[in-house]
């Protein structure tokens, strides 16, 4: 190398990613403590809040089964109304799991090592959660499994050009491998534990799903590998499921639905909700749990950024559908986004342009994004604005549709919001017995961007 | 070609810049020629050469904006090249000219009483004029440039030495420049291609066309820092490593623009709207379908497979080839966008669709080599420039 650089190179080197000069073993300790000691009281608080929620959730789901789809404000032209807003709401909160524990780590992006465990839990639980709207949208709960095409004897067919066909495929493969990719990055954590574990029931349990872990050299080697391959597995899911999903408004011919970047506007829509959400719980565990060397402001900040850029690509898809439901001169089209932005829904398109445009706008400002309190209360209201997103896409095309004769305004009734707020209680329980139970970061991943995982790290530090 | 390993500059590319030239000045001469004997021809000929040239050099941009952005390392040797490219951008508004002169061969909408004799291209007149056209483009270019310029400059700068400050500089500009970048972009293909046909619409669209150009330029980052392997040119600097990362990029994107692809096609055939289906129809008339398919093959599912396994992406010589394939179906792209509108009936290639090409591409090629050898091949004063010298995949 004749060229060097003139100025030193550690004016340009980025701070370590893992703060207080851990040590292997104190980051097994932080992480595996929180599983192992007695939960605090503030677990048991929340436990109890959320877990009451679930009780909201299962009665309103037996009233509903009881009393059929009429107790919920759907009317005549507005068929589809809270349950279809909140299945999209869900199954886009999880993206960020999967775009965080893929996506991010084929772009080698060190820095996800702190957030993707809890990251990947909250897939699974949103996708849950997700389900249940679908589920009993149907009407005849004890019949959904016709949902799946299943060989019957009245040779009955679900129709396979249908897109909510290929949502059930679409996130039934997204439900599946993001459970397996989720359960491979903890085997050598469940290890660990299992290793630190007192009791011989728990030696036990943990060793049983541990699949035997030794730490081997060769386990690595095809740990490495099969994470790897599930990697990239995943990596199409992110695109194909929101994608997928988008399709049951835009293969129809409805004005606002029927637009050809919903994919990857669902998309951006669903990565940018679910890392508001990712936001929101790391905020509160950190704080809990004093985790604040691991998931350091930089892990926070960068968060930030990507809620920022995802917002600007929903922002640009929102701009896009206005400019080309005007250039199309298609008057329909026009009406209905005029309609949106002007009309009885006006106020909830507000809400959503303010919540998922203007105000991740802030993040501009380096002051704002390393500020907690105010992130926290920006990743809210992206939480908000994107719920709203969905509101204002199902119902505000229904609402008023091609003839004027049989527009109608949709009013939510108790049991859709009942319905909404049991399926954020079942979120925040399965959440919390998540903290409760599994390492919510991961201790193997942490180690390796910690310096002392360099091979050449004693060479320089001895 | 001389190559100073110590300096990274290159002497002698006298022969490269002649041979670009000639062939810039002759293409162009034919080209130009041809407008005499077939006008329409000609123009659409042109357009199809442009949009090519364009669409790379755009391609160029997004990945410096996106290289500041992320702070990328693995990518930093190969800068320099994009850099250059997208100085070569801004002089291709020059190269917009033949297309505003041949504005009503070219754009059905150009004319006042069609325009006004159709109760829906009415309605766009506010848009679709020939005056907001040529302001827009105008804007387009001085946007491109201002952001070119000020991310060359100021690379430039660091090749003696980097300041924090610089490094600072870019993220700046590259922030806003990117917002602006998917801006121009966007409204650029809506103006240049999906007003061909005044009354279609798609909102992928702008999408659909940046990721080709995308596609297109990671071709061609592969194709000519093999060249310049070939000539003994950072042979060094770029490794196998980096055309590893070069070759997934590509298999990414490619996926990534089949995604684009696919979503139009699949909303606007399920729908089966008239106003929309018009798009696809026109590329299903006569021989067309040849096209179509060829793109949905060569574009998408032949590098896909190609560049599934690791050993393909890190074979050199593969990738030569590769990289030209993917080149010459990014052109078949921009022809299929653009050509049904002219021969409805089926394929008809023309020399002119030929000599544009190079005519274009020379002069492209040549402003390259003129700017390229003037400064070192690769930001050799880049803060983490030896971290991507070394840069390995694990």
């Amino acid at each position: 190398m004749s060229v060097e650089n003139t100025v030193a190179a550690d004016t340009f080197t980025e701070p370590p990613l893992i703060k207080g000069n851990q040590t292997f073993a104190s980051v097994t300790e932080i992480i595996s403590s929180i599983v192992e000691k007695k939960p605090k009281k503030a677990w048991f608080v929340l436990f109890g809040l959320a877990s009451s929620l679930v009780m909201i959730l299962l009665g309103s789901i037996g009233f509903l089964v009881w009393e059929g789809i009429g107790v919920w404000g759907v009317n005549n032209p507005v068929g589809w109304g809270w349950a279809i807003t909140n299945f999209v709401f869900w199954v886009g909160i999880g993206h960020a799991g999967t775009l965080i524990s893929a996506v991010l780590y084929i772009f080698r992006q060190k820095w996800r090592t702190s957030i993707n465990r809890f990251a990947e839990a909250m897939t699974i639980f949103a996708v849950i959660c997700a389900l249940i709207f679908p589920g009993v949208h149907v009407g005849r709960v004890w019949v959904a499994y016709y949902m799946f095409p299943i060989p019957n004897q009245m040779a009955i067919w679900p129709n396979f050009r249908s897109p909510l066909l290929w949502d059930i495929f679409a996130v039934g493969t997204y439900f599946s491998v993001s459970l397996m990719f989720w359960y491979t990055g903890l085997i050598p954590d469940l290890a660990t534990l299992r290793d630190r574990a007192k009791t011989v029931l728990r030696k036990r349990v943990l060793g049983l799903f541990s699949l035997g872990w030794r730490g081997g050299n060769k386990q690595w080697k095809h740990y490495e590998l099969a994470y790897l391959l599930l990697a990239g597995l995943s990596t199409p899911l992110v695109l194909s499921v929101h994608s997928v999903v988008s399709t049951d408004f835009a293969t129809s011919i409805i004005p606002g639905w029927h637009s050809t970047i919903f994919p990857p506007y669902f998309v951006a829509g669903a990565i940018f909700s679910g890392f508001a959400m990712v936001m929101t719980l790391a905020i509160i565990a950190r704080k809990i749990y004093n985790l604040e060397d691991i998931i350091t402001l930089k892990h926070l900040e960068r968060m930030n950024m990507v809620i920022m850029v995802t917002g600007m690509m929903v922002g640009y898809a929102y701009s896009m559908e206005f400019f080309i439901a005007w250039y199309s001169g298609n008057e329909y089209e026009t009406f209905t986004f005029l309609n949106r932005a002007f009309g009885p829904y006006a106020w909830a398109y507000w809400i959503m342009i303010s919540c998922n445009v203007l105000i991740p706008q802030l993040f501009w400002s380096k002051k704002i994004r390393t500020s907690i309190p105010l992130m926290f209360v920006i990743s809210i209201f992206v939480n908000i604005g994107m719920w709203f997103e969905r509101f204002v896409i199902t119902v505000t095309s229904l609402a008023n549709d091609f003839l004027p004769s049989s527009w109608d305004y949709f009013s939510p009734t108790f049991w859709d919001v009942s319905l909404l707020i049991g399926s954020f209680g079942l979120f925040f329980t399965l959440f919390l017995l998540f903290i409760r139970y599994l390492p919510m970061i991961s201790i193997t991943e942490i180690k390796g961007v910690l310096p002392q995982a360099d091979p050449h790290y004693y060479e320089n530090h001895a | 070609m001389n190559f100073d390993a110590t300096t990274y500059r290159v002497s002698d590319v006298k022969p490269v810049m002649t041979k670009a030239l000639g062939a810039g000045i002759l293409g162009l001469l034919l080209t130009f020629a041809g407008y005499f004997l077939k006008s329409d021809q000609f123009f659409f000929s042109y357009l199809v050469a442009y949009l090519f040239w364009v669409s790379l050099a755009l391609g160029a941009l997004f990945l410096v904006l996106l290289f500041h952005l992320t702070g990328t390392t693995w990518g930093i040797v190969l800068r320099r090249i994009l850099e250059t490219v997208i100085m070569v951008l801004p002089y291709l508004a020059i190269f917009f000219i033949p297309i505003l002169l041949g504005m009503h061969h070219l754009y059905h909408w150009s004319h006042a009483d069609v325009m006004a004799n159709d109760p829906i291209l009415s309605r766009k007149a506010g848009y679709l004029n020939i005056t907001f056209f040529t302001i827009r483009t105008l804007v387009y270019f001085a946007v491109w440039y201002y952001i070119a310029k000020k991310l060359y400059k100021t690379s430039l700068e660091m090749d003696n030495g980097a300041t924090p400050e610089q490094v600072k500089t870019l993220k700046k500009v590259s922030a806003p420049g990117m917002i602006l970048f998917a801006l121009t972009t966007t409204f650029a293909s809506f103006d240049w291609i999906m007003s061909l046909y005044p009354h279609w619409y798609s909102t992928i669209f702008g999408l659909y066309f940046f990721s080709g150009g995308l596609v297109g330029m990671l071709a061609f980052l592969t194709w000519f820092g093999l060249y310049l392997r070939k000539k003994g040119l950072l042979k060094d600097v770029i490794t196998v490593e980096h055309y590893h990362d070069l070759a997934k990029m590509i298999f990414g994107f490619i996926i990534f623009w089949g995604y684009m692809g696919f979503s139009q096609y699949l909303l606007i055939w399920y729908a089966n709207i008239p106003e929309e289906t018009v798009f696809y129809l026109a590329r299903w008339q006569g021989s067309w379908p040849v096209i179509t398919m060829t793109i949905v093959f060569g574009h998408f599912v032949i590098p896909f497979v190609a560049l599934l396994p690791r050993s393909a992406k890190r074979n050199l010589k593969f990738l030569s080839i590769l990289s030209l394939f993917v080149l010459i179906m990014h052109w078949i792209d921009i022809f299929w966008l653009v050509m049904p509108v002219l021969h409805k009936s089926g394929i008809r290639f023309c020399i002119l669709d030929l000599t544009s090409f190079f005519g274009i591409g020379g002069f492209f090629m040549w402003l390259f080599w003129k700017q390229f050898s003037k400064h070192p091949l690769t930001p050799v004063g880049d803060p983490r420039f030896k971290e991507s010298l070394n840069y390995k995949n694990l």
